[in-house]
């Protein structure tokens, strides 16, 4: 019993995380300043908003990370995406005349549109040319950050319709309406992860590319709609950025790279492939959002926060490793 | 004289100006084992997959079960019933047993009575049913392919195969990367598909296996079938002679 | 809250930083330091002005004056190499030194990396060096990094001029130090931005209440600067506080939330200076989704055109543009300058403009905002 507790103890190390974090700030608000950090509602809602940009790129890549690849691509994608659909928003209503809701409809899906160029050609690259992953979203890194800036001129894209902002800042009882978007985009991914066979040969995938092919999979095409995936999330986040800032840009997604990463990380998965969950990647999303948005919150000096996202990351990776060590070291029972 | 499940006449495969096969003639009955011996090159690879629809033969015919065939893919050949089970990288060692039997073919159920999802149940109790078939006998049905021994994993393999109906298995090395009491569980597991009525084709560098379990000897030396033997009609040293040529 | 040409030295508290004895800014005409100093530079000053004169009637008429006449029967090729090439900022830099080159006569390259990045920029820069231009201006993206490639550009007889960000500690011609070797840094006197934004933000929220800087992080020389005079100015108001910094990366989600996390915490925040786009756009929107558009009072750096919007809609109180117009034009004019054998200063510090919601629609005001 006690390697099986101990590996679901594993599994569940970014919640465990996210509890232990909640409790330090509770304490730690509670005491230095006398206030509640999480039963303020306020707090939630930050965090819950903070998070969502990086937490749909992290969502995307997830799918990538666990069949072995890696996606440099998608801060760009996300930026391309802003500045497209601010752009599309804007002749829609400045050329077709459409009316703002419509005009915000066609841009988020303008947004959402574009991506699929920069996932088509990803996963063209490394499923029919065999292009490392690394290799070849680094090229559409390059790509997707060119035509994004020479789509935007080198400037910010603004917005100017009522209802881009308030699907960017708008609430439903009293709930951010980004952060239910972000809860809808979880369930469909968790759903695709785990109950489909999309889902299950992506991971797959992940384990033994031969095993996939010698079972048949159509491993091009697997790898296709993996890498479109992850554009498409980040095309999502991309149109939602400009929304939330009613103005698109092409450098929007640049600094969620490495956090969107590391959520998936925290959250269990391995840069090996094979292994991760989405519930993982949603606890490490908050894991890097409690950790930066506490900090301020308690007033500690801001390099601080750096480190702990480091050590965060660091103990994850070797949770992850002495798991492994576990089962390999169970061959025979 | 039963009609052989498979039938390799006369097959020739050129890579270049290489003779990787030439005028290569085998059969293979139901329930019968016939081991495939041979130095390295001597064309035994090359001779499995034109038979597991890797490669099409330049001359020469392939007959299942009396029709002659030529696949376009291994998924074709395994289609009509011909499995490969290599010796390793088979399985996708982060899933469980039921989801390696059923990769690429998962079943489905619906959630809710409108969801579609993945019938994990089913897949479980077809997982247990075949490594009970085999005689293994394990009882974690969630745990992943890792956390099991080689021959557990070797066993998967095969019920694989046999859960989808495999008339003919193809094994490659099958104990090459075992220990010796798993490496007699395999044998055993051999001889158990054999009982089933499967027909087998072996590949194996180790006499000893060779003659515990097969019914024919066919050897081959530098792309020619350098003779065919019953084991109780020869001697390890003569099978060696076959392979090394004088 | 008029433009900054309304300035006085004494309203910006100058001249206070000795660190820099023979700042010139250009239109205000600002300058410290001793008598003899002054002497020299006020020599420096007339001889130079006179040449931007002469370039500006240069292209009134089409005439060349003397100056430019002894480089007729050579033209020079004058490279700038931005800190990055796909931002407003430098773009707007580059037309004002194609202007300055229409001008004058003379030829201008424009390369520059996709990104402020070191690795990449020094690159491009020894590409444009194995052009051979007459002279180099360059925004070099770090002070130490760019120090050795540019040397190979001064071994090579080239001239070289430091825009908007400097090498070595941005003071030149000394004689000392391995980095004194350009002969002109030209920038906007980014000390005097921050104490720019301090004045106009103390104003608007009344004197007093808590404020913080929303940076980008520590190490660029131009946010630091504005941090700087910033905090420096503020220590002028008595009733003030001024709060942690907070460094974003560059990342508006990030300044976002870490206004709402200060919100959280402090909720009388009065205002917040944004020292760049990023983090002045960012902290607007936390301002928003905390519910406290126009309580929390924003200074925004930097105005490329959506600020127009943002300063009506009240979700910036004050904007502080830059001129980088200006900093390219009177980049290559000083290269060409010393080229054509006349004294530079060797700092020269271009102006701002305080945009507020009451004068962004005054033509003399909008012409500041940055044009891709």
């Amino acid at each position: 019993m006690g390697p099986g507790v101990l590996s679901r103890i594993a599994d569940l190390r970014a919640w465990i995380f996210l509890v232990l974090l909640l409790i330090f700030f509770e304490t730690w608000a509670n005491v230095a300043y006398g206030v509640t950090f999480i039963g303020n509602t306020y707090n939630l809602q930050s965090i819950g908003i903070f998070a969502t940009a990086p937490l749909l790129l992290a969502l995307g890549q997830t799918f990538v990370i666990i069949s072995a690849g890696i996606d440099l691509s998608v801060g760009f994608t996300m930026g391309l995406a802003a500045v497209v659909s601010a752009h599309v928003a804007n002749l829609g209503m400045s050329h077709f005349g459409l009316n703002p809701l419509l005009a915000m409809l066609l841009g988020l899906l303008s947004g959402i549109a574009v991506a699929f160029i920069p996932g088509l050609v990803n996963g063209w690259l490394i499923a029919r040319l065999r292009v490392p992953p690394f290799i070849g979203t680094l090229g559409m890194y390059g790509i997707a950050r060119g035509a994004a800036f020479l789509i935007a001129g080198g400037m910010t894209v603004p917005v100017s319709n009522e209802w881009f902002a308030y699907i960017g800042n708008g609430r439903i009882y009293g709930v951010p309406i980004l952060v239910i978007i972000a809860v809808v985009v979880i369930f469909l991914m968790h759903y695709l992860l785990s109950q489909t066979k999309f889902g299950q040969h992506t991971y797959a995938l992940g384990a033994s590319r031969v095993a996939a092919v010698r079972s048949g999979i159509n491993v091009g095409g697997l790898t296709m709609r993996i890498y479109l995936l992850a554009a498409v999330c980040a095309g999502l986040a991309g149109a939602l950025y400009s929304a939330r800032f009613t103005a698109g840009a092409a450098q929007a997604g640049e600094p969620l790279l490495l956090s969107s990463i590391a959520a998936v990380v925290i959250g269990g998965a391995s840069l090996f492939g094979g292994s991760g969950t989405i519930a993982g990647t949603v606890a490490g999303a908050l894991v890097i959002a409690v950790i930066e948005y506490g900090l301020v919150f308690i007033n500690v000096e801001p390099f601080w926060q750096f480190i702990a996202v480091g050590v965060v990351i660091i103990i994850s990776v070797l949770v992850d490793q002495s798991q492994r060590k576990l089962l390999g070291g169970r061959q025979d029972d | 004289m039963t009609e052989p499940l498979l039938d390799v006449r006369g097959v020739s495969k050129y890579f270049g100006g290489v003779h990787a096969l030439e005028d290569v003639s085998m059969d293979l009955h139901a329930g019968e084992v016939v081991a495939l011996a041979g130095d390295n090159g001597a064309g035994k690879s090359t001779l499995i997959k034109a038979i597991s629809g890797v490669h099409k033969v330049d001359r020469g015919d392939i007959l299942l079960e009396g029709k002659p065939v030529t696949y376009e893919s291994p998924q074709q050949a395994r289609d009509h019933g011909i499995e490969t089970i290599y010796q390793d990288l088979a399985l996708a060692d982060n899933l469980s047993i039921g989801a390696n039997i059923f990769l690429g073919r998962e079943p489905k159920r619906k959630a809710f009575g409108f969801l579609p999802v993945l019938d994990r149940g089913l897949m479980a109790d077809a997982a247990k049913e075949t490594m009970r078939r085999l005689d293994f006998h394990v009882d974690r049905l969630s745990a992943p392919v890792s956390a099991f021994s080689g021959g557990q994993r070797q066993a998967v393999a095969i019920g694989r195969a046999i859960y989808w109906n495999a008339k003919i298995l193809i094994m490659d090395e099958p104990t090459a990367a075992l220990g010796v009491p798993e490496q007699r569980k395999v044998i055993a597991l051999i001889k158990s598909l054999k009982e089933q009525g499967k027909g087998v084709i072996f590949i194996s560098h180790n006499l000893g296996d060779i003659f515990a379990v097969a019914d024919r000897i066919v050897v081959l030396r530098r792309g020619i079938k350098a003779g065919e033997r019953k084991p109780d009609e020869t001697t390890g040293d003569e099978i060696v002679r076959l392979m090394v040529g004088g | 809250m008029r433009t900054w040409e309304g300035w006085r030295p004494a309203d910006v508290g100058w001249p206070a930083p000795k660190r820099r004895p023979n700042m010139d800014v250009i239109g205000t005409f600002v300058a410290v330091g001793s008598d003899k100093e002054w002497e020299e530079y006020m020599i420096q000053r007339r001889s130079f002005l006179g040449l931007m004169g002469a370039a500006g009637a240069a292209a009134g008429t089409g005439l060349l004056t003397t100056q430019a006449a002894l480089a007729q029967d050579k033209k020079f090729t004058i490279a700038l190499v931005p800190g990055l090439t796909t931002d407003a900022f430098y773009i707007t830099m580059h037309r004002g030194a194609q202007a300055a080159a229409d001008a004058l006569g003379q030829d201008l390259l424009f390369q520059g990396a996709s990104e402020w990045n070191v690795t990449l920029q020094v690159p491009v820069l020894d590409a444009v060096i194995a052009r051979n231009p007459a002279a180099i201006l360059i925004a070099p993206t770090d002070k130490v990094q760019l120090v050795e490639p540019l040397k190979k550009a001064h071994a090579a007889g080239i001239t070289v001029v430091c825009v908007d960000t400097f090498i070595g500690t941005g003071v030149f011609q000394t004689g000392s130090g391995d980095a004194d070797f350009p002969i002109s840094y030209v920038a906007s006197d980014n000390v005097l931005g921050g104490v720019m934004a301090a004045r106009a933000l103390a104003k608007s929220i009344g004197e007093k209440g808590k404020v913080y800087v929303s940076n980008v992080k520590p190490g660029i020389s131009t946010t630091d600067q504005r941090e700087e005079g910033f905090k420096k100015e503020m220590a002028n108001h008595p009733n003030i506080e001024i709060l942690e910094t907070q460094f974003n990366d560059d990342d508006a989600n990030k300044a976002a939330a870490q206004v709402q996390a200060v919100i959280g915490r402090v909720p009388d925040l009065a205002g917040v200076f944004g020292a760049n786009l990023f983090s002045a756009s960012g902290t607007a929107n936390g301002v928003k989704q905390a519910g406290k558009q126009g309580v929390v009072k924003i200074a925004a750096f930097d105005a490329p055109q959506s600020v127009v919007q943002e300063l009506k809609d009240g979700t910036f109180e004050i904007v502080i543009a830059q001129h980088p117009a200006e900093i390219g034009y009177f980049g290559f004019v000083s290269a060409f300058a010393h080229l054509t054998g006349n004294p530079v200063p060797t700092l020269i510090g271009t102006g701002f403009t305080v945009m507020t919601k009451d004068n962004i629609d005054d033509p003399d005001i909008a012409k500041y905002l940055y044009t891709g």
